[in-house]
């Protein structure tokens, strides 16, 4: 029972929701928006479910004492900062949790994001090595797509854009096509195995 | 001394200097417009005055300072065009940043709330959110980001679902295009522009190539080209000078690192 209830339902709203698509019946119209519903709902019991894995973790990390610990208390305090000011003042324009988010978190971001400039500098001084023919062409395709995608490229010479925007077009383009064929595949297969009862490891067992 | 075996310390400094040196001098580089931004240029250019566009602020605070001038030009395309703005976020972290670029730039047109632009907010799992806007709008959003019934937007009861949408803008800074193509454009047909992150075009480019998306305007350089296309140099021409000689300084490290890594190796 405890894997045939999962397994069915799973089969069974598997199955609508790949027939409704064929359908503009109203009554399978409405269902399927009702069952859009439920996602939603259900996805919001994830989240308290990663806000308890958070805690558990942290709270474990400062009652061990163990490496870096402090920052836990910081990532702790955080989440229950945000969530008190959230529950307690709303979370509406002007309010104190949306002062924090605009003025402590997207600062704080933006700036994390912005180390990866120094952090791609870096790698690419040290990994750009004409050492055999296939880095060479990796190394000449980086350049001629760095230049060309910036206007000192087109300053330089017209050909340089045009040559970066044939190789994104192109040979980038196509493996990039090639990749996603490959996973669309391999979704099908994955959700097909799923609905029928096959792949069982979303029940917390082997497959 | 072996330049290819430079501290990395040596090499952030280089980068800091040549990234805060450009931003002192106010040179604006020229500019050439691509097929691509011309597309979602033409694609909201050719909107009716009061034709619905739906904008998705799918980014989150960390890509801030790169959306921030690519939403701001399409805001003020839709803005000048006189289209009725649907704003929504499917990333909460895009939700605040959203409705405040909102209300900053329809401050700029005297566009009123409610009247020229309303704000749905955020919600959760954007699989279904897509899929269920394409039923109804309403439905999913029975509220504004406002808290307030959207019933009580008569200029937006037309709005219904995508068959009552002309246009949808994502401006994005991760993945969040390809599931409107999955299911937005796939499923109900929808027309969806993109304006991304500049890393994000070579993941893009085959639905762009297979007409599912238009576009994209990509980056700070794409911002700029619309910006020019708009008729104006605002925020992203001014930081395509700082990114020509920050891509320079990094080209220019590579081909030295390489020289000095041959030399040694001879020696």
């Amino acid at each position: 029972m405890k894997t045939r209830l999962p397994i069915a339902i799973c089969f069974i709203f598997g199955i609508f929701t790949l027939l409704q698509y064929f359908s503009k019946h109203p009554t399978l119209t409405a269902m399927y928006a009702e069952i859009l519903d439920w996602m939603q709902i259900i996805f919001v019991f994830t989240l308290l479910v990663g806000v308890i894995t958070i805690f558990k973790i942290h709270s474990g990390k400062i009652s061990r004492k163990e490496s870096n610990w402090p920052y836990s208390i910081l990532t702790v305090l955080g989440i229950v900062v945000m969530a008190g000011l959230g529950f307690g003042y709303g979370t509406d324009y002007g309010s104190p949790f949306l002062w924090i988010f605009q003025n402590i978190q997207v600062p704080m971001q933006s700036t994390m994001f912005a180390l990866l400039a120094f952090f791609v500098a870096s790698a690419a001084y040290r990994g750009f090595r004409f050492r055999n023919k296939e880095a060479a062409v990796l190394l000449i395709t980086a350049i001629i797509v760095m230049l060309g995608r910036v206007p000192l490229g087109h300053q330089i010479s017209d050909l340089i854009p045009q040559t970066a925007e044939w190789i994104i077009d192109n040979p980038s383009t196509a493996a990039k096509r090639g990749i996603l064929i490959g996973i669309g595949l391999g979704s099908i297969t994955t959700a097909l195995r799923v609905i029928l009862g096959i792949e069982r490891s979303y029940l917390g067992g082997r497959s | 001394m072996d330049l290819s075996r430079l501290d990395r310390r040596i090499i952030f400094l280089i980068i800091a200097v040549v990234v805060i040196v450009p931003m002192l001098f106010d040179i604006t580089p020229e500019v050439q417009i691509t097929k691509d931004t011309q597309q979602i240029f033409d694609a909201i250019d050719s909107l009716n005055a009061g034709d619905y566009i739906m904008v998705s602020f799918d980014f989150e605070a960390a890509s801030f300072p790169e959306m921030r001038p690519l939403a701001s030009v399409i805001l003020n395309h839709a803005f000048e065009k006189d289209l009725k703005i649907v704003g929504l976020a499917l990333f909460s972290e895009g939700t605040a940043i959203g409705y405040t670029l909102l209300e900053q730039i329809a401050r700029n047109y005297n566009k009123t709330y409610g009247l020229d632009y309303v704000y749905l907010g955020f919600r959760p799992q954007y699989v279904s959110a897509i899929l269920g806007m394409g039923e109804s709008v309403i439905k999913v959003f029975p509220e504004d980001y406002l808290k307030q019934p959207l019933e009580i937007y008569t200029d937006f009861l037309g709005l219904d679902n995508y068959e009552d949408l002309p246009l949808l803008v994502s401006i994005a800074d991760g993945s969040l295009p390809i599931h409107w193509a999955d299911y937005a454009n796939a499923r109900y047909g929808q027309e969806v522009a993109v304006a991304c992150a500049a890393v994000m075009v070579t993941a893009f480019k085959p639905y762009f190539e297979s007409g599912q998306l238009i576009g994209p305007a990509a980056g700070v350089k794409g911002a700029a080209e619309y910006e020019k296309l708009l008729g104006y140099e605002g925020a992203a021409h001014r930081r395509l000078f700082t990114q020509s000689v920050v891509h320079l300084a990094i080209i220019l490290l590579v081909i030295a690192a390489n020289i000095s890594a041959y030399v040694w190796r001879k020696k």
